[in-house]
């Protein structure tokens, strides 16, 4: 064969390479969600004159071939995996390696949004809690970066300075927590903290709030494996983490309720075992307003927890302490609202929010 | 819509090739019309209507022209075209710039009229132009046929960024062109070329440039970074965008003109410019600059036409003073060239260097958001904006993109050409194993990724 016929002959074989990929596209099955994003993939788009003429259409149309696009997994694998292992990129889409756990690059600390966060919940402070009666306790989780950016050659924005913040609030007793944690207390593949790891710092914070939380735990380990929220992000081959529940008769015996859907549940719900994030299966998962009620505590102290997802791991270690726990969750629920669902009065307070959420605090309402 | 969209790799192109290929000879130009009215009105609908009005309108004034029977009315019908493209480029692109402007210096409240602007305006308007001078000046005979003049004007290939196609470029295959498997491979070889200039190289640099422009912590070496990796993404860009169209042209029966020669590589800022989007400066040549006389006039006024020239080529870029003044940088540095001898006898190493340096600080200039914003930055390039030398992110953003610049830096070269062609040459199966392995890599950055920006649609 001359050099010529087999230039063509490569050129069609690549031009046929090609329409496989389109036919595939145009005819293939269509997704619903994405399992390794934890996200609804877009659907075909409907067409109609308006959306036609002012865009909307293509725009969507374009998301959904990003969306549909057959093998999609498999080639944001394969960028992923030419960007680190051929360009070496020392992320992909934000996420780096470092120490075997993937992490998210939070850098630089965003000043305007931390001011925002304070000044938030001292308004929270001046309209719901100054005149309570309980004790207010204030603790910043840090997230993975702060153990593993410096030391590994990644940025990581001015903890400190975000710490001190939190510090001077007068109004509360601030906890630390950076010196009970390490890299191995977070889940390799996501940005939570491991529960199992976690019973230092619930004494401690019990210990701020003046409150018993030893417990007798026994841990369980979820059958499922768990792919985190960076495991996607990355598109690295990472191996899974697993889930582990630290049970116990007390927790048990409490019932959870959801204020929105006026659902019960327990504190670990296995319902979510199917969930797209294993970690909804700690309280339940998302939610704006949440009670947990435990019938066998010895008191009647009640804590209201304000708090992003780490408290959903956390607050079932406090529950020993107290006969009621109400978790606020703002991101979801406008503090305006705040009267129309909690009773302010002797309560204790937590505030439990991690450095992710208060370097992006306009998603508190 | 992009190129380098899934989109249109996976959706438009291989359904408009399917019929394209399929449709009679007499009715492949219709093809071509349809489906570049589609390919525009995908990202544009609204200004159908206008790329519909202004092939109507350079039609008419072509016939026009070749029918008038004197020199006067074959000019009031080329100004008349001239009217019709320039004041269209006029209002979209320059109306709001230069009541600005008049505002800032007048204090007037003048409204500013605020259009999008409608994408490739300034390619497919200069191409337009092309035709009916040419007509004028009978190097070309008007086209009859509207559908064949229609699929001249918005050609899909080359309609939104280039290169800046004349009609006589592709007058003879407007009207009957051959096909080739030798053309469909080397078109396919060339356009994936581009494809992956775009997606890996351009679009990476990108991204370095927006967490620059982004970032809080600006340094003297994020600067620097930031203008070199500016300087590479412009070029795989725009060279990327006009190989895949000269591919394409090529896989549908045309010769596109090259862009794009190497313009890194220049031992002058003359030189550059014979490199850099080649079919721009041959344009400004042809319809401006030799028109004003060129450099057969005396010394006063061949400065003065070098100066309106550059200030153009400047202004075609984009409606802001820093576009003038990048233009005009470029008219002095030209002109400086020509009265100073000894820096012809610089050595070639020397001389290169000096252009890749003017170059890299003229398009800091070109890609500033405003003059204010282009002092800023090339006050921190030097240390004069009181920035620290360096800091965490800035050596984050260098060590994480150091692959990516030396990948960059030697692209912009002919080796990594030279070296493809000496394999496919010996092992023509490898070549299309790369090409295949080209495919896949684009779409999986495209699967994966939502930065992809052309910087030249905006002109």
């Amino acid at each position: 064969m001359s050099k010529q016929k087999q230039r063509i002959f490569g050129a069609v074989a690549v031009a046929g390479l090609w329409l496989v990929l389109a036919a595939w596209l145009w005819f293939g099955p269509r997704q619903d969600i994405s399992q390794a994003e934890r996200r609804k993939l877009e659907q075909f788009p409907a067409a109609t004159v308006q959306t036609l003429l002012d865009g909307r259409f293509m725009t969507k149309f374009e998301t959904f071939t990003q969306d549909q696009f057959p093998l999609r997994d498999g080639f944001r694998q394969l960028k992923a995996g030419f960007s680190y292992g051929v360009l070496r990129k020392l992320d992909n889409n934000g996420i780096y390696l470092a120490d075997g756990s993937a992490g998210k690059l939070e850098y630089p600390l965003n000043s305007n949004s931390v001011s925002s966060a304070v000044e938030k919940f001292q308004k929270i402070y001046d309209r719901y809690l100054k005149d309570g009666g309980g004790k207010i306790v204030f603790s910043v989780v840090p997230d993975k970066s702060y153990y593993l950016a410096s030391g590994n050659g990644y940025p990581a924005m001015d903890y400190e300075a975000m710490f001190s913040a939190f510090r001077a609030l007068p109004w509360a007793q601030y906890v630390e927590l950076t010196d009970l944690l390490t890299g191995e207390s977070y889940y390799k593949t996501d940005t939570h903290w491991r529960q199992e790891t976690l019973l230092p710092v619930a004494e401690r914070i019990g210990e701020a709030l003046g409150v018993q939380v030893e417990d007798s735990y026994s841990p369980a380990a979820l059958e499922r494996p768990f792919y985190g929220v960076y495991y996607g992000q990355a598109a690295l081959p990472l191996e899974p983490d697993t889930i582990w529940l630290l049970e116990s008769d007390t927790l048990s015996g409490c019932t959870v309720t959801n204020y929105e859907t006026g659902e019960h549940s327990s504190v670990y719900d296995r319902t979510k075992l199917d969930s797209r994030d294993l970690y909804d299966v700690f309280l339940s998962g998302p939610a704006a307003v949440l009670t947990v009620e435990n019938p066998a505590a010895g008191n009647h102290r009640e804590l209201i927890v304000f708090r992003d997802s780490f408290g959903s791991s956390l607050v079932p270690l406090l529950l020993p302490g107290y006969s009621k726990v109400t978790l606020l969750d703002i991101r979801y629920l406008p503090t305006d609202l705040l009267p129309q669902m909690v009773e302010f009065g002797d309560q204790d307070v937590l505030f439990l929010y991690s450095t992710l959420v208060l370097n992006q605090s306009a998603m508190l309402k | 819509m992009l190129f380098s969209g899934l989109t249109f790799l996976y959706c438009f192109l291989p359904a408009v090739l399917a019929a394209y290929f399929l449709a009679p000879k007499h009715w492949k130009n219709a093809v071509l019309l349809v489906s570049s009215l589609i390919f525009y009105a995908w990202g544009e609908p609204r200004y159908v209507l206008l790329m519909v009005l202004t092939i109507l309108g350079f039609y008419f004034c072509g016939i026009a022209i070749s029918r008038g029977k004197t020199l006067r009315v074959r000019q009031f019908w080329l100004w008349v075209s001239l009217a019709l493209g320039l004041g269209a480029l006029g209002i979209f692109k320059y109306a709001d710039f230069f009541i600005g402007s008049l505002n800032a210096v007048t204090a007037l409240p003048l409204p500013l009229l605020r259009l999008t602007l409608p994408i490739g305006i300034s390619f497919y308007t200069f191409q337009c132009i092309s035709y009916t001078v040419d007509v004028y000046r009978q190097r070309a005979l008007p086209q009859k046929n509207l559908i064949t003049f229609g699929a001249y004007v918005c050609l899909f290939p080359q309609l939104i960024a280039g290169p800046i196609v004349r009609y006589t470029d592709v007058a003879r295959e407007l009207e009957s062109r051959t096909h080739s498997w030798e053309d469909f491979a080397l078109g396919l070889r060339r356009f994936l070329f581009g494809l992956g200039k775009k997606v890996l190289l351009a679009n990476q640099f990108g991204e370095l440039t927006e967490a620059f422009r982004n970032s809080g912590e600006k340094s003297v070496l994020f600067v620097w970074l930031y203008a070199l990796a500016y300087a590479l993404q412009i070029y795989f860009d725009f060279s990327g965008y006009s190989d895949m169209a000269i591919g394409l042209g090529r896989i549908l029966g045309f010769r596109f003109p090259e862009n794009f020669n190497y313009p890194y590589l220049s031992s002058s800022v003359t030189e550059f410019w014979r490199r850099w989007h080649m079919t721009l400066g041959g344009w400004f040549r042809d319809y401006v600059y030799i028109p004003l006389g060129g450099n057969r006039v005396s010394k006063l006024r061949w400065v003065f036409n070098i100066l309106v020239v550059w200030m153009l080529t400047g202004l075609w870029h984009g409606a802001s003073w820093n576009f003038v003044v990048w233009g005009l940088l470029f008219a002095l540095l030209l002109l400086l060239e020509k009265m100073v001898p000894g820096l012809k006898r610089l050595p070639r190493g020397a001389a290169q260097l000096y252009v890749l340096l003017v170059v890299v600080l003229s398009f800091v200039v070109f890609n500033a958001q405003s003059l204010q914003q282009a002092g800023q930055d090339l006050a921190g390039m030097l240390g004069l904006g009181g920035l620290p030398g360096t800091t965490v992110e800035a050596l984050y953003a260098l060590r994480s993109n150091a692959v990516l610049l030396v990948v960059g830096m030697v692209g912009a070269t002919p080796w990594p050409k030279q070296w493809a062609q000496k394999i496919g040459e010996r092992v023509p199966l490898l070549e299309a194993l790369a090409m295949g392995a080209l495919l896949l890599l684009c779409t999986a950055y495209l699967v994966d990724g939502s930065f992809n920006p052309f910087l030249y649609f905006r002109f």
